[in-house]
């Protein structure tokens, strides 16, 4: 019966460590493989014209002869796009169109001065196109179609007239035309709607396929360009043909969320047939690729990550953490023999490992105060350095930090080196310092290995201590130790924190964050197989 | 195993000695809620004045007065003006701060678009802070106990928020409280019955920014003023930098189109009007 229990204990021990360890498996994918996926898609993507344009312009990238080839196929395909909002908008935007006669006129006017004409043919000339222009403004401000009609007809009678012909005023009557083509399409009550209406489209529109060739350049890369990927083209062109709207419902309180088709507000008007002519024309005027950008991981990046890669952010913390790898190693390593050699046990050791299981306890914020109050306000300063951020403090800093997990490691290390190897070794004569270095050292490097292991992995991730004392969010690459840097931890934090575009670009967030976690797994590699290497030899293979 | 490392330490010495290149440095350094501000102007100076190196820092505002205090940095980006304390300490290291006003945000309440409500008072933002207002239906909304959101203490859009709207009252014991701007969005866009607080470029498609006292917040009800939770948004120089320098001409950018145009973008409004 006795026995039976205990395999029946043993039995479900066993299980319930299994289900442990696969619970952590799982846990581990549902939380690292959307990330990862996520990620992925910052490197691995459908690229639109205008990804292939940006890499051009703000980073040099790509054939520049066949992304213009590119550029103006697309263009082509666009124009019909362009002009359909255009002539939209002389039937609806007054205000625009009074101005646009009121230019016309004072333009009229300065081309006459030119001409070498009299005094009194100047008048009657000038005076006639006010006459033309305040019977267009009179039109347009107008709602009744046959008065409209009339105005038109009464203007357009004088296309042919020679005093406009070949001047500037023939633009009238172009306007004039257009003018009447779309009204006749338009309800006037709608006028203001069909307006705020455009405003949107056109917004839309413009993230879509990005400012119209004859617009001016924005100031900022991230309005330079249209959708860049699928991803954001698929979200913008739902958005072009449904818009979003809360609205009130029965027996409920709370508004609830519909979706009006866009098409159909502006039924029967112009702009009808451009919502059919981009759903058949939406690949020639992005023309998607496969894209594998590779790049991401060298690229320099806009201001706020929106465009570009991680390569210095991935640079900035390989210099941070091997820097700081090199301060800690020698270090911990040598309290960890003072701890473990020189001293006996007493209570000082005591005291002082009690101090360094505290130390590893600290929050890390506090080593980032302690490493701007003391190395950089203090310590650089002595040797007549910069008493700014820098590389070089940060990386002490965190080197700090990680102390205490190195000499705790190194000293469990160097514990379980046999004592005989030590005997072994003074008793053919060689000194304590020798055995130490020859015997016990080599011996005890799996371990200490291990300690750099996980000493690497927290300092590559760390936020908080390099927030005060070598991390920045925009800046040049470093090109000395005494420089600021940017690193990927920060540089997570800073997308996640400040910017409301940051949220536009979800892919770069998360190929940052994948990118900090990939590199730490590759670090960790190359440290295990060091050590795998170590022991091998160690085993006399 | 030996030669690896040197070789690395061969070019961190590297590293180390090709320092100090004569180029010219601009650092700012302080608040996450200019800092993207700071980011755009500095996209545009890198392309105008290749040669300079801006280094931009976010870390708070009160780091950002700190460094200025310290000489750590050549322009303090804040989103409050500075404590006396602050510029107690300036002067006695004979720092003289100056502030220029680049920029208006407004401290925005909002609440899920579910909501029917769309107009509220000061009054009542106050005591649904206060926890005396629990419930959406005491204001003729849903039947939904208030879910309230505050930004955490430190931040400065929370110092704006409760110096215009908590009139010296303490908060409810049991709000919630976020630490960024974005979390804030997220948490709103979330939650049928949430209510909280946001700058003005986070009123965006998936929440819903209510008129205060009858005012409707937009870029004209904020710059005149009108609009109650509005505040001025920092850069902190020491004394008025040196008139064609690299430090002035970055403060001034905010006085010409361009600048105007890269607010916008970012969010905020501009001072100037064009």
């Amino acid at each position: 019966m006795k026995a039976d229990l205990r395999i029946i204990i043993d039995k479900l021990f066993t299980s319930l460590t299994g289900l442990a360890i696969a619970s952590m498996i799982i846990a581990l994918f549902v939380i690292l493989g959307p990330m990862l996926y996520r990620g992925f898609g910052a490197i691995v993507f459908r690229g639109t014209v205008e990804f292939r344009k940006m890499q051009i312009a703000e980073f040099h990238h790509g054939n520049a002869e066949k992304v213009k080839q590119e550029a103006e196929k697309t263009q082509k395909v666009r124009q019909v796009v362009y002009d359909m909002i255009h002539r939209f908008r002389n039937g609806i935007d007054i205000e625009e169109l009074e101005n646009r006669v009121k230019d016309i006129h004072r333009n009229y006017g300065n081309e006459l001065q030119q001409k070498d004409i009299s005094r009194e043919q100047y008048k009657e000339l000038r005076d006639f196109s006010k006459e033309i222009r305040d019977k267009l403004i009179d039109t347009f401000s107008s709602d009744n179609i046959e008065k409209i009609k009339e105005n038109i007809d009464f203007v357009l009678q004088y296309e042919m007239d020679e005093r406009f012909v070949e001047t500037v005023a023939i633009e009238y009557f172009t306007i004039a035309r257009d003018f009447l083509k779309s009204s006749a399409k338009i309800d006037f009550e709608k006028r203001d709607f069909y307006a705020a209406e455009l405003e949107e489209l056109e917004d839309i529109i413009l993230r879509l396929l990005g400012p119209a060739p004859d617009a001016d350049t924005p100031m900022l890369a991230q309005k330079r360009y249209g959708a860049t990927r699928l991803d954001q083209t698929n979200i913008l062109f739902h958005q072009l043909f449904w818009k979003e709207k809360w609205v009130e419902q029965e027996n409920s309180v709370a508004l609830i969320k519909i979706e009006n088709s866009r098409p159909e507000q502006f039924a029967g008007t112009e702009l009808e047939p451009l919502f059919g002519y981009i759903k058949d024309n939406i690949k020639q005027m992005l023309n998607p690729k496969l894209t594998f950008y590779w790049r991401y991981f060298f690229d320099d990046s806009t201001p706020g990550h929106y465009f570009g890669g991680i390569g210095p952010e991935i640079f900035g913390t390989l210099l941070l953490t091997l820097l700081s790898m090199i301060f800690v190693i020698p270090f911990g390593v040598i309290s960890a023999a003072y701890l473990t050699e020189c001293t006996k046990e007493g209570p000082v050791v005591r005291i002082i490992r009690m101090c360094i299981n505290t130390l590893a306890g600290v929050p890390s914020i506090v080593f980032g105060l302690f490493g701007m109050a003391f190395f950089v306000l203090f310590f650089i300063p002595i040797f007549g350095g910069p008493s700014q951020p820098c590389i070089l403090a940060g990386s002490l800093t965190l080197a700090v930090l990680t102390l205490p997990v190195m000499i705790r490691a190194s000293e469990e290390a160097i514990k379980t080196v046999p004592q005989t190897y030590k005997e072994a070794s003074l008793a053919l004569g060689a000194s304590k310092f020798l055995t130490f270095v020859k015997v016990t050292l080599p011996a005890a490097l799996p371990g200490i290995l291990t300690g750099i292991i996980l000493s690497l992995s927290r300092v590559a991730g760390e936020t908080a201590p390099i927030l005060f004392t070598a991390g920045i969010a925009i800046g040049p690459i470093p090109k000395s130790i005494f420089q600021t840097t940017r690193t990927l931890s920060y540089g997570s934090w800073d997308m996640a924190v400040s910017d409301k575009l940051a949220a536009e670009v979800p892919h770069n967030q998360f190929g940052m964050v994948v990118t900090l976690v990939l590199l730490i797994l590759c670090l960790n590699a190359m440290a295990i197989i060091l050590r795998a290497r170590v022991f091998k030899k160690l085993k006399g293979h | 195993m030996k030669t690896v490392v040197i070789r690395i330490l061969l070019v961190l010495a590297i590293l180390a000695s090709t320092n100090v290149m004569a180029q010219e440095k601009l650092h700012i350094e302080g608040s996450t809620t200019v800092g993207p501000i700071a980011d755009g102007f500095a996209e545009v100076f890198s392309k105008l004045y290749p040669d300079v190196a801006i280094t931009v820092n976010k870390s708070g505002s009160g780091t950002g007065a700190s460094a200025l205090i310290d000489s750590r940095c050549d322009i303090a980006t804040m989103s409050r003006f500075m404590k006396e304390k602050e510029f107690k300490d300036a002067v006695d290291k004979g720092v003289f701060p100056v502030a220029h006003a680049i920029a208006m945000d407004g401290v925005c309440v909002v609440l899920h678009p579910s909501n029917p409500i769309t107009a509220l008072t000061t009054e009542q933002v106050r005591d649904i802070y206060t926890g005396k207002i629990k419930n959406w239906k005491d204001l003729g909304g849903p039947d939904l106990s208030i879910v309230v959101i505050s930004r955490d203490t430190s931040s400065g859009t929370y110092e704006t928020f409760e110096s215009f709207v908590m009139n010296k009252e303490k908060m409810a014991s049991n709000i919630e409280y976020v630490s960024t701007n974005p979390q804030m969005f997220g948490r709103v866009e979330s939650t049928r019955s949430a209510i909280g607080y946001v700058g003005y470029g986070f009123v965006k498609s998936g929440v819903k920014a209510v008129t205060l006292n009858k005012i409707k917040p937009t870029v004209q009800t904020i710059l005149n003023g009108q609009y109650p939770v509005s505040r001025p948004l920092y850069m902190f120089t020491n004394g008025y930098p040196k008139l064609g320098s690299m430090t002035h001409k970055f403060i001034s950018f905010y006085l010409t189109e361009d600048g105007q145009e890269v607010i916008e973008d970012k969010g905020f409004v501009p001072v100037t009007n064009y």
